[in-house]
């Protein structure tokens, strides 16, 4: 393909601003790098690896002068095509760039370049009783950098917030070389809160060098429990009843029973497998906050006929639940050779119907279905293990997603939660948006990067354009000027 | 002279603004007038666009914990609505005869952001009806939701310089069950300890102010948790803020908040600083005393803003620029092209 033959003379340009060693044009390692956690395949024409800034932002003038296109790439873990390069564009991976640079315990924050890993960053302020709130179950692989772009969660983020709730400041690369730090541990800065709209960026804005994160203290007493539930209606009633009740749990997720099982034969938690629904549910501050919250879990828990309510005795059978929590998309390996993991987030108040239509709608496709998510905030993964070597199976998978994001919007919901849009959500995205709101974040996109080179057709569907849009004054209602 | 519109809808205000932008006539946005003495004094705009019109509440879901209404609703209405389902919007500053939307275009976060965050974190979902007249929803109205750009939190703080803020969906909170105020009065090295050990833990409280002569903490929680630490003593109610001809907003990194407070103590200068969060509101008389304030908190690693003041004050508003202002006037362009929204009040831009 034309791809394959430009490769030379692009790995020429920029082997002049990094070590050629770092420039990676090997076909099979451009294969590796055209996909990340998902189930898209791109086309990768280049592969660099910058270790600082002044090389990443020298990646991006040569990329600007030759007008080639960019992707950024954090560990590409993500879930949704994000990282996936399309038409040989050149991904500047930030792989390399791993080092915790200042940890400030008075803040509390710590600023590290993007390529940490998420659980690196909290084992290295562990000792000081800190720790980084996002949590995705991929922290052991997922990128600081990659969490900023997708603005990532995971279980804690129920009370604590997603990513860009943590991230005070960053230094980013823009489309034509330039640096900007934007944000810091002072509030509010004058201005627009760029900070803030670069999160969730998907590599679209910038290539971010620098990740000013903040840091919590670790709660003084937490627990953490385990409640099985005959129905996953009863299930389901029990989180909307427990955030009825006033408490915020740290974290409240649900399994059903097809993914207890198969997490159960991977981790060996003696998990209820015999539940149709299990929540853990975890309430964490000082120790009277705790025993009230727990109270209510208690008592919302034999309210909606919870068999038992198991809390981890120690800190290792602590581990031990999130453990099995945070092993469940591994765990389905031994049900399907693949899965495709939805992230529609729904009010919490139409849990229990949605969970029910998903239960439908894999039926009558013939998939098996799984779930295991963030009930706390609404938020759903709804897993389709499915073998991907058979394409017609694939084809009913797509088709099924398709049923199950329309079912969650149908409700009031979102196309994603925490994974991002991407490439596989994009083409949902005129679903919650009309063509005025998406032409609206076209605009936006464009301020950062006029000339569309980062992450093109990521995002937004093709044809959303920042176009002229000034209504004509003339066909609008008359007597509005009072 | 100016005209007012006071628009029933945002569908209204969005044709209110095409209009204004095709006769490229400009629009001053007033919500409920709170916060309008802030930004670069301006000459009078062409028209006036009041928002207190639009008050509609579109969606409750107490048991979801969000609301959706109209963002000229008074922001104490919303208060009592949500306080009817034992629920809280604890992130906005809200002072009587706010407007929910004034309060987000302004970014006002309150003293309890120590432990519930700033206001743009309680933005779900806004429709914005840009400076050309369209109407643009963002964000998504549940509790999460990374649905494309964040336009929601560029609308924060953005002083309606983007567009109108006509709609907001909010993520609300649980009333605490207990709530008091605790204080304590010394010399600044002793208040200094206080604010340590209040904000050590175990309890995360609400609030830690430290102002002149005085601090005081706000815990909240189960009523087991709401007592007073050792040396702190329960306050009648909560201590008021600094009064002055002006008040400038200084941001500094939270653990400087002490160095700032010290100096403006030796300037005599009254201030209430929100520690642990960087945040310190000062009362200055006069533009030299904007000056002072932002020179010492440019050396603490920070910026200083004028919040309220009269126009001689307020020469100078937002101080240096920040990073990222060719960025800011192109989104600016973007969401308001004719340029017609309060259009020197941000962007350091001549009036």
């Amino acid at each position: 393909m034309a791809t394959i033959a430009q490769a030379p003379a692009l790995r020429e340009r920029f082997a002049a601003v990094l070590d050629p060693s770092r420039v990676i044009d090997h076909p099979l390692e451009r294969r590796l790098y055209s996909r990340d956690g998902s189930i898209a395949e791109g086309d990768c024409g280049l592969v660099v690896l910058p270790e600082t800034t002044a090389e990443v932002a020298a990646c991006m003038r040569v990329a600007r002068d030759l007008g080639v296109n960019v992707v950024p790439r954090g560990s590409g873990t993500g879930l949704c095509g994000g990282a996936v390069p399309l038409e040989g564009a050149v991904v500047v991976s930030v792989a390399r760039m791993t080092r915790v640079l200042e940890v400030d315990p008075e803040v509390p924050c710590a600023r590290v370049q993007p390529g940490v890993l998420n659980l690196d960053l909290s084992m290295a302020v562990r000792h000081l009783g800190l720790h980084y709130a996002p949590d995705p179950s991929s922290q052991q692989a997922c990128s600081i950098g990659g969490n900023v772009a997708t603005n990532a969660g995971g279980p804690h983020c129920l009370s604590s917030g997603v990513t860009a709730q943590h991230v005070l400041g960053m230094e980013i690369v823009l489309a034509d070389g330039q640096v900007l730090r934007l944000g810091g541990t002072a509030p509010d800065p004058p201005g627009y809160d760029l900070r803030g709209f670069v999160v969730g960026g998907e590599g679209t804005l910038g290539v971010v060098t620098e990740v000013l994160v903040r840091l919590m203290r670790n709660p003084p007493e937490v627990r953490t429990m385990l409640l099985d539930f005959p129905t996953v209606r009863q299930a389901g009633e029990a989180v909307g009843a427990i955030i009825a009740g006033g408490v915020i749990p740290a974290a409240m997720e649900m399994m059903d029973r097809r993914m207890t099982v198969a997490v159960e034969a991977f981790v060996r938690a003696d998990l209820p497998v015999e539940a149709a629904a299990v929540l853990l549910v975890e309430v964490d501050g000082t120790p009277a906050e705790v025993a009230a919250h727990t109270a209510v879990v208690e008592a919302v828990g034999a309210r909606h006929g919870a068999g038992e309510v198991r809390v981890a005795r120690d800190e290792a059978e602590r581990a031990l639940f999130w453990k099995a929590r945070k092993s469940a998309f591994g765990a389905v390996a031994r049900v399907a050779p693949n899965y495709y993991l939805h992230d529609c987030v729904v009010p919490r108040t139409r849990l229990v119907e949605v969970l029910e239509r998903i239960e439908e709608i894999a039926l009558a496709r013939d998939l098996v279905v799984m779930n295991v998510f963030h009930a706390g905030d609404g938020n759903l993964h709804p897993l389709i293990a499915f073998d991907r070597r058979d394409p017609e199976q694939v084809e009913r998978v797509h088709a099924a997603g398709k049923d199950i994001i329309e079912a969650c919007v149908a409700v009031g919901g979102v196309l994603s939660g925490e994974h991002g849009i991407g490439l596989e959500k994009r083409d949902f995205m005129p679903l919650t948006f009309s063509a005025v709101d998406l032409a609206a974040q076209a605009c936006a996109r464009d301020a950062f990067d006029p000339e569309g080179r980062l992450n093109p057709a990521k995002v937004l569907p093709v044809g959303s354009r920042c176009g002229e849009l000034v209504l004509d004054a003339g066909s609008l209602p008359p007597g509005t000027w009072l | 002279m100016s005209a007012v519109a006071g628009p029933a809808t945002p569908a209204e205000a969005a044709a209110a603004l095409a209009e204004a932008s095709a006769a490229r006539e400009r629009v001053a946005v007033v919500g409920g007038g709170t916060r309008s003495r802030r930004g670069r004094p301006a000459p009078p705009a062409d028209h006036e666009l009041r928002t207190t019109g639009l008050r509609r509440v579109v969606a409750h879901e107490p048991a979801d914990l969000t609301v959706t209404v109209e963002a000229g609703l008074l922001a104490s209405e919303l208060a009592e609505l949500a306080a009817a389902a034992g629920q809280c919007w604890p992130q906005a500053e809200i002072r009587p005869g706010s407007t929910v939307g004034g309060v987000l275009a302004a970014a006002a976060s309150g003293r309890r952001r120590l432990r519930f965050g700033a206001v743009r974190d309680s933005l779900l979902q806004v429709v914005l009806a840009t400076g050309d007249g369209r109407l643009v929803t963002a964000g998504g109205r549940t509790v999460k939701g990374v649905s494309g750009y964040d336009i929601p939190r560029l609308a924060v703080g953005s002083l309606g310089t983007l567009g109108v803020i006509v709609e907001v969906t909010l993520k609300l909170w649980p009333i605490p069950p207990a709530q008091g105020w605790f204080g304590a009065e010394g010399p600044l090295a002793e208040r200094l300890g206080v604010v340590a050990r209040a904000l050590g833990g175990p309890a995360r409280p609400a609030s830690v102010l430290l102002t002149p002569g005085a601090v005081a903490v706000e815990l909240t929680g189960p009523p087991a948790d709401v007592v007073a630490a050792e040396g702190l003593a329960p306050l009648d109610e909560e201590p008021p803020g600094p009064g002055g001809r002006g008040i400038v907003e200084a941001g500094v990194p939270p653990p400087r908040l002490g160095d700032l407070a010290g100096r403006l103590e030796d300037a005599g200068l009254g201030y209430e600083a929100r520690m642990g969060v960087g945040t310190c509101l000062v009362a200055v008389a006069s533009a030299d005393d904007v000056r002072r304030v932002r020179a010492w908190a440019g050396e603490l690693g920070g910026h200083a803003t004028v919040a309220d003041g009269p126009p001689e004050l307020r020469a100078d508003p937002w101080g240096p620029p920040p990073p990222g202002l060719e960025l800011m006037r192109r989104l600016r362009d973007a969401f308001d092209p004719a340029g017609v929204l309060n259009p020197s009040m941000l962007l350091w831009e001549a009036a």
